[in-house]
């Protein structure tokens, strides 16, 4: 059991650090097409590698972001719950799990058919779609765990969901 | 069923899944599933996957990271520092004295940042204390720097703004030169604030500040002219199409990684928690902006969009009415809803209402529209209950929140003149990004 929750921790974790490596890459990739152009040089496709990127840095850190409290939610009537707000947070997460859930399955299902058919960019990179949806298909499939792993302990022990960081301790 | 009952069991459903405290942007996913399921407008997982992955992976999209990693270096340096004591000696013998570092602070970091609560934090740090200790009022202090902090969302960079592009598809650019000045005039309009006190209330005023030679003015903001040149190199590039609004942002980023690695700041620490700090912040407007990519869709198959556009054209409101009555509109969103959120859950709905001819004609075309959005939803961080601004400075001052609310209340009422001013003279907003698209 022990194993296990460190495990998911640290999967959480490394898809937050993956994340912020494709942040990077984002970074490398413009200042790039920012030298190309001085120098004259082409770096076709450009623009569609960072969008790429941008997703597979937002979507490999969905999960860690809800474990850091990042995402944010109305909390005016969870606030006021008192000793109710355990059945609040049981009805927010059971309905995120479901929703994100459904995002997986067709998440992985859309990324099968472009695999199958090998779909190709309609941009000058021609990358095969399937390898950029891959993050996409990880990512929310990594976010649904985490979502279902927050309930179950929600349910079953005294775990009371996401910290979410008090509003004035937040940087932002 | 017909479609007003449906249109009403969408809406509760949205307001339900908000309202209880579901994330935003997946409470917004699973409002626009119900609604193609309730429309039986075809495949759901097949649009939700569409939508979620062109938002995500848009290129326009990756100017947000980017601003936000630059805010985030430039948060953990010693800025906070170097703001009061490199603008106190400037500011000191201004009428309304060192209250203006409020202002002029809140300016300066609002070009670094694209956030409001950390524009507040940094500047606030330093001056609460130091004016406290010569002092000042804290009706002023705090007021004026509740006030000034909202200028985070309008001054460029700005995340509000680059939502609004995104969501609505216009250049990020145009809409931040279109953000420069009204900000300043804005600013400019709180220091008019100060100066005003200082005139109307001379029994309140602290004692003289003394004089300082102009060296020692210079060496003590040796470290904030270097920001100062980095917010002019950005919004430079941008202004003179050297750089698209991304390249901008790398820009930004590289240089307050110089900046942090000259002023000693920059460690292995500081890098990787403001990297993963941008990493989540990022993550965070993304989902929500998958979310609303996809209700909007959804929304439209419910006609309320078209419909509400409609019925608003038939009205034959003036132009003038219609802003007053959104203003107030996004007031009340505002109560419940940060701003972020606010303007991709309304955008859908208020489009096709801004696009009429009768707004063209006053000059309002959607980047005008954008600069008003940010200015209300800015009033809507200062108003209770839910003023991001007023419970940063709960945090910072202890005071309450009825106190904080007063003391911002006058702020509040220039936005409203702002607004005002916005309608009045519109090509504020349009003048710069028109002058840019004029560009050869």
């Amino acid at each position: 059991m022990k194993a296990l929750r460190r495990g998911l921790d640290l999967l959480y974790f490394a898809g937050g650090v993956l994340g912020a490596l494709c942040l990077i890459a984002i970074l490398l990739i413009i200042c790039g097409q920012m030298i190309a152009r001085w120098s004259g040089i082409a770096f076709p496709g450009s623009t569609n590698y960072a969008g790429y990127f941008m997703a597979a840095s937002t979507f490999f850190a969905l999960a860690y972001a809800l474990n850091e409290g990042a995402h944010i939610r109305v909390t005016l009537i969870l606030g006021h719950m008192g000793r109710f707000r355990r059945w609040g947070e049981i009805w927010c997460y059971t309905v995120a799990a479901a929703i994100t859930t459904f995002f997986a399955y067709h998440a992985i299902a859309r990324n099968l058919q472009t695999k199958k058919f090998n779909f190709l960019s309609q941009g000058q990179d021609a990358t095969a779609l399937w390898i950029p949806e891959m993050a996409m298909t990880i990512g929310s499939t990594l976010l649904a765990i985490a979502l279902w792993d927050h309930l179950i302990r929600i349910l079953f022990t005294d775990h009371s969901g996401v910290y979410q960081p008090d509003i004035t301790e937040r940087e932002h | 069923m017909d479609q007003l009952t449906l249109t009403a069991i969408f809406l509760f459903i949205l307001f339900l899944l908000l309202g209880t405290g579901v994330w935003i942007g997946l409470a917004l996913m699973g409002v626009a599933a119900v609604g193609i399921i309730l429309f039986d407008k075809g495949f759901v997982g097949a649009n939700l996957t569409d939508k979620a992955w062109d938002s995500a992976s848009s290129w326009t999209l990756t100017a947000l990271p980017l601003f936000i990693w630059m805010g985030e270096i430039l948060y953990r340096t010693r800025l906070s520092e170097d703001m009061f004591k490199g603008l106190a000696p400037w500011m000191a013998r201004l009428p309304g004295g060192l209250l203006h570092t409020n202002v002029v602070g809140c300016t300066i970091f609002a070009a670094v940042s694209g956030s409001s609560a950390a524009t507040l934090t940094t500047v606030g740090k330093m001056s609460i204390p130091e004016l406290r200790k010569r002092g000042y009022p804290e009706f002023m202090t705090i007021g004026t720097l509740a006030g000034s902090a909202t200028l985070g969302l309008m001054i460029p960079p700005s995340l509000t703004l680059i939502v609004y592009g995104v969501t609505i598809n216009e250049s990020i650019t145009q809409l931040f030169m279109a953000g420069v000045l009204p900000g300043l005039v804005l600013a400019g309009m709180f220091m008019l604030y100060v100066t005003g006190w200082h005139f109307l209330r001379p029994g309140q005023r602290p004692a003289k500040e003394p004089k300082t030679s102009f060296g020692h003015k210079l060496y003590n903001s040796r470290f904030l002219i270097p920001v100062i040149c980095l917010v002019l190199l950005v919004i430079g590039s941008m202004y003179l199409g050297f750089a698209t609004a991304t390249e901008a942002a790398a820009f930004g980023v590289i240089g307050a990684l110089v900046l942090a690695t000259f002023q000693g700041s920059l460690t292995m620490e500081t890098f990787s928690t403001s990297l993963l700090g941008a990493t989540r912040t990022s993550a965070m407007i993304a989902l929500i902006l998958m979310g609303a990519s996809f209700l909007s869709l959804s929304m439209g198959f419910t006609g309320l969009p078209r419909g509400l556009a409609e019925w608003i054209a038939s009205l034959g409101l003036s132009p003038i009415v219609l802003i007053a009555a959104l203003t107030i509109f996004y007031i009340i969103i505002g109560m419940f809803l940060d701003g972020i959120s606010s303007v991709v859950l309304t955008m859908a709905v208020v489009e096709p209402m801004v696009r009429t001819a009768g707004f063209a004609d006053l000059g309002f075309d959607m980047i005008w529209f954008g600069i008003f959005i940010v200015v209300v939803v800015e009033m809507a961080q200062i108003t209770p209950p839910i003023g991001f601004n007023l419970f940063v400075l709960q945090g910072m001052t202890g005071h309450s929140m009825g106190y904080i609310s007063r003391t911002a209340l006058p702020m509040f009422l220039i936005m409203v003149v702002m607004v005002g001013v916005l309608v009045v003279f519109p090509e504020l907003a349009t003048w710069l990004p028109e002058n840019l698209r004029n560009r050869p």
